[in-house]
């Protein structure tokens, strides 16, 4: 085999601009439309396609959808209605009646069920009974429409209103709507609990047992006691105003007879809504011939984006190599001989990458094949990243690179590989259905370790950035408090990481409630006193290190001030096959209980403890993933945790999860079992930018000590997932974007 | 969170009024079609004149990418849009793109007849999404067509399109084989944009 000559630097760096005269020709517009643009008619103006915010939103939809009542809840002004939202609308709705203030979150989890999470505070509570001012309380709701509305049939929804409480705001009921033309609708239900308060007919189903307040279901109550009717009309003037008139049944006894807090003169209710854009609804009301009412909706869908599209720059074209025929040479492999053909390589990968929020982790090469390790910290969508970083390996690998292998890495490891063939690339560019014939000939693997002949980058590692950010906790709607948080981060070496926070407060309007009563060891429930003793607080001290001990496991170990109320270590494995819909993990903690004052010491609870638990992660398709994880929890208490939750391929993401121990209910003091509501929206989904950044929270009806667990940043499933099949095929169309 | 959701849907545009079929001569300082046109044509370089309709958007772009039939317009501010002989069949940079496209060659636009056209998008939750459409194209007629203070004789075909949820139809007038001058649905987010090229 004859020695090739070593090939001219030139014939090793592609040239990182596009068509030369492209570049000239962008410098010649500028030049010359600048100045004319602003002189011509506006019609001229440049196309400057930051089009996110011109493109707005399409008008209204005609049909008639589900709107909201004063409860959050799909209906009429205080009752609820046999309809439901469109799929996945997620929603916030405040309603004020009179003293009485409701706020919930509202979330069609599926066409037919949705669930709520309600705050409601009652003003004047001391009107009649001496003691505290105000009262609040948290519910949960769950809503299944049994029946959708056809020609002749209604829409028909059994619901379950705070049906997990101590029972101040239950009801169940069964309501039936029925459209007329397109501005009417009608509905009739029966309620009961609340809803069976006022003009019952009987008790149909047997007497209503007192409420056990223990926070767990109150299914004995459910349908029991008297059971009322109510009803009422929707009218929709115009796309924008609906009249609404309702015959309640719910009596308001608890804040008319036993506190006196408001007047119920009448079962009457009449409201107008105003709804603007499909975002925002207001509306006013006058409620039971007395008070005055209003309500203020944000209507959100996760499957679409507020701005329609992701926006950002057109990716570089794919960069046509010359045929082998034509240019044999071209297809040399002599290149990777010569001595600095990796760093010139990576040097022009990185800049190309670097317009998109790509770092280079590791680069490796032979003759034919390419293995491109990257952090992709900006694009929300994995196939997107993945799009970006070939179209810049086809721009600047040598010719006879046939196969891409990229590897997405997060936190230090490979989360998968994605080989694509550049051939296929180039084929498919401008062909129809380009995204599904790609993903035929694309394949997803383990990511495997980094080759040993890589080239890392001394810039990444080891790295200090930090940051300084205006941070709200809230812990009750419009009350916590706001503080500064200072983050540091020190990426040591690949997969081995320092983090640390710290939060002041500048100002809180918190109501420091009383001290818990837990029978428990106050594992959460003193959380009121680390709010206000700790401040300032180191939030978290954390030394972590995620590793790849074999094919399709991944592990994490975390060791320091874990989060504000535990310390200790935290050790993690996971088994996650790139295509598999169900992984398996394991966690063991060790954790000591810190201190209220956010210090570093443990002296304040001399507690200490060891939590495991086995977990079980499935994909059930569409969006659902589903957990469940058994083990041992913060307070000793041993059981297990089931969670649901709906993914979104922008990024949102909305679930539940309900957690069960051997804690008894008199054992759990004031919280019942554990459970809740949590929620992720991403930026880029109101924004319409690339960023991977959202703003997520979760909520709990009461914080109690039983089934709680240690928080730590990081954990290995949700960080992994994104770059295994199931994240990326849903939004693979992006590979193209 | 709220408010800046809020506040990002009263973004609204300005639509687009009349027809974008070129610079109008304004004031006595500013330059003429002509002299505009000379100026593109120092860079000799081909151009192509895009007008976005509802976006009342307007730009000159040049050629990113050529690969055999497809050539490939940018914007300085980075939309780009792909045609195979004239005929669009991709967009990036838009937010709303047409993602790819199975469109008919320009020679069964100007024989005429009857062919099924694919879209492909990506819809809610970037979920990739597919319109099929039964399309007929037409010979309108011969028309004379002003491009930048130039002239040219073009023949005008009709292209519609129909599915059961709607219709739409593209525009083009071909001077001898070339595309001197077309309107071509995008997206239902996007609507129509018009192409003309103005360099060759």
């Amino acid at each position: 085999m004859s020695q090739k000559p070593y090939w001219p630097r030139e014939r090793v760096i592609t040239p990182g601009l596009r068509l030369p005269c492209t570049r000239y020709l962008r410098i010649a517009f500028v030049e010359i439309l600048g100045p004319v643009t602003m002189q011509l008619s506006p019609r001229l103006l440049l196309l400057s396609l930051a089009m996110g915010t011109a493109l707005s939103s399409s008008p209204a939809l005609a049909e008639m959808t589900g709107s909201l009542n004063l409860n959050g809840a799909t209906g009429l002004v205080d009752m609820p209605s046999g309809e439901a939202q469109k799929d996945a609308t997620f929603s916030f709705s405040m309603g004020v009646i009179g003293p009485i203030t409701r706020t919930t979150l509202s979330f069609q989890a599926s066409e037919r069920l949705s669930a709520s999470f309600r705050f409601q505070t009652w003003r004047d509570w001391d009107s009649v009974i001496p003691g505290d001012a105000k009262v609040t309380d948290r519910s949960l709701d769950l809503r299944y429409q049994v029946l959708k509305e056809g020609k002749l049939v209604p829409a028909v929804t059994i619901g379950l209103q705070d049906f997990t409480g101590k029972g101040t705001f239950a009801s169940e009921y069964v309501a039936a709507t029925k459209t007329f033309g397109d501005r009417l609708k009608v509905t009739a239900g029966l309620g009961w609990g609340r809803m069976g308060s006022y003009g019952d007919i009987g008790s149909p189903f047997g007497n209503r047992p007192a409420v056990d307040p223990s926070g767990t279901p109150n299914a004995d109550q459910w349908f029991r006691g008297p059971a009322a009717p109510f009803g009422g009309v929707e009218y929709k003037v115009n796309d924008n105003w609906t009249l609404k008139a309702e015959y309640s049944s719910d009596a308001y006894l608890l804040e008319d007879d036993t506190r006196g807090l408001l007047d119920r003169k009448s079962p009457f209710n009449f409201g107008l809504e105003y709804q603007r854009g499909q975002n925002t609804r207001f509306g006013i009301y006058s409620l039971y011939g007395s008070e005055i009412g209003i309500s203020f909706h944000v209507i959100l869908d996760p499957k679409s984006r507020v701005t329609g599209g992701v926006v950002g720059a057109a990716p570089v074209p794919v960069k046509a190599r010359p045929s082998r025929t034509s240019d044999p040479d071209a297809y040399d492999g002599g290149w990777v001989t010569q001595a600095d053909a990796g760093s010139i390589l990576r040097k022009n990968l990185a800049k190309r990458l670097a317009a998109d929020g790509i770092a280079i982790e590791n680069l490796a090469y032979s003759a034919d094949t390419v293995q491109i390790r990257i952090r992709n910290s900006r694009i929300d969508a994995g196939a997107q990243a993945i799009g970006r970083t070939a179209r810049a390996l086809s721009q600047v690998m040598p010719a006879s690179v046939e196969v891409f292998e990229i590897v997405p890495v997060v936190n230090g490891i490979g989360a998968s590989k994605i080989t694509i063939r550049r051939s296929d690339l180039e084929t498919l560019e401008y062909t129809a259905d380009n995204a599904t014939l790609l993903r035929d000939r694309v394949t997803v693997t383990d990511a495997g370790p980094a080759p040993a002949w890589s080239l890392g980058d001394d810039g990444l590692y080891p790295k200090f950035a930090w940051s300084l950010k205006p941070v709200a906790r809230l812990t009750e709607p419009l009350k916590g408090d706001v503080g500064l948080r200072l983050s540091a981060r020190y990426d040591i070496a690949p997969g081995l990481v320092l983090t640390g926070a710290i939060y002041k407060q500048i100002a809180n309007n918190r109501d420091d409630s009383a001290a818990s009563t837990s029978a428990l060891p106050h594992v959460r429930s003193d959380g009121a006193r680390y709010n206000e003793f700790g401040d300032p607080a180191l939030e978290k001290l954390t030394l972590a290190w995620y590793a790849r001990p074999g094919e399709n496991l991944y592990s994490r170990v975390t060791v320091g001030y874990l989060e504000r109320m535990h310390a200790g270590i935290s050790g993690e494995v996971l088994w996650k096959p790139v295509d598999s819909q169900l992984a398996l993990g394991a966690e063991l903690n060790y954790t000591k209980q810190r201190d209220t004052d956010g210090g570093l010491g443990f002296g304040e609870y001399d507690y200490d403890i060891v939590t495991g638990y086995l977990s079980a992660y499935y994909d059930f398709g569409n969006g659902y993933l589903g957990q469940l994880d058994v083990g041992r929890y913060l307070a000793g208490d041993v059981g297990a945790t089931i969670s649901v939750d709906r993914v979104f391929a922008n990024g949102w993401s909305v679930g539940a999860f309900a957690t069960v121990t051997d804690a008894g209910p008199s054992q759990y003091g004031e919280g019942g079992f554990d459970k809740g509501v949590r929620f992720t929206i991403p930026f880029n989904w109101a924004l319409g930018t690339e960023t991977r950044r959202g703003f997520g929270m979760t909520l709990r009806p009461k914080g109690g000590d039983g089934g709680a667990r240690v928080e730590v940043d990081d954990r290995l499933y949700d960080s992994i997932r994104d770059y295994h099949t199931d994240g990326l095929d849903p939004d693979w169309g992006r590979v193209w974007r | 969170m709220v408010a800046a959701i809020g506040s990002m849907a009263k973004g609204s545009v300005a639509k687009f009024k009349g027809k974008a079929s070129g610079p109008q001569p304004a004031t006595a300082a500013s330059p003429t079609p002509a002299d505009l046109r000379a100026q593109l044509e120092k860079s000799g370089q081909p151009v192509l004149l895009v007008a976005a309709e509802s976006l009342g958007r307007t730009s000159f772009m040049g050629i990113v990418d050529g690969k055999s039939d497809v050539l490939t317009w940018e914007s300085p501010e980075g939309a780009s849009f792909s045609q195979r002989d004239g005929i669009l069949i991709q967009t990036r940079g838009l937010g709303a793109d047409l993602m790819s496209a199975q469109a008919p060659s320009a020679a069964q636009l100007r024989s005429g007849g009857s062919y099924q056209r694919l879209y492909y998008f990506l819809g809610p939750d970037d979920q990739g999404t597919r319109r099929t459409y039964e399309c007929t194209a037409k010979v309108v007629g011969t028309e004379t067509v002003d491009v930048l203070a130039k002239s040219y004789q073009t023949t005008h075909v009709t292209e519609t399109c129909q599915r059961p949820l709607g219709s739409l139809s593209n525009d083009y007038w071909f001077e001898g084989p070339m595309i001197r001058q077309s309107r071509q649905w995008v997206s239902s987010q996007v609507g129509y944009v018009q192409f003309q090229r103005v360099i060759d």
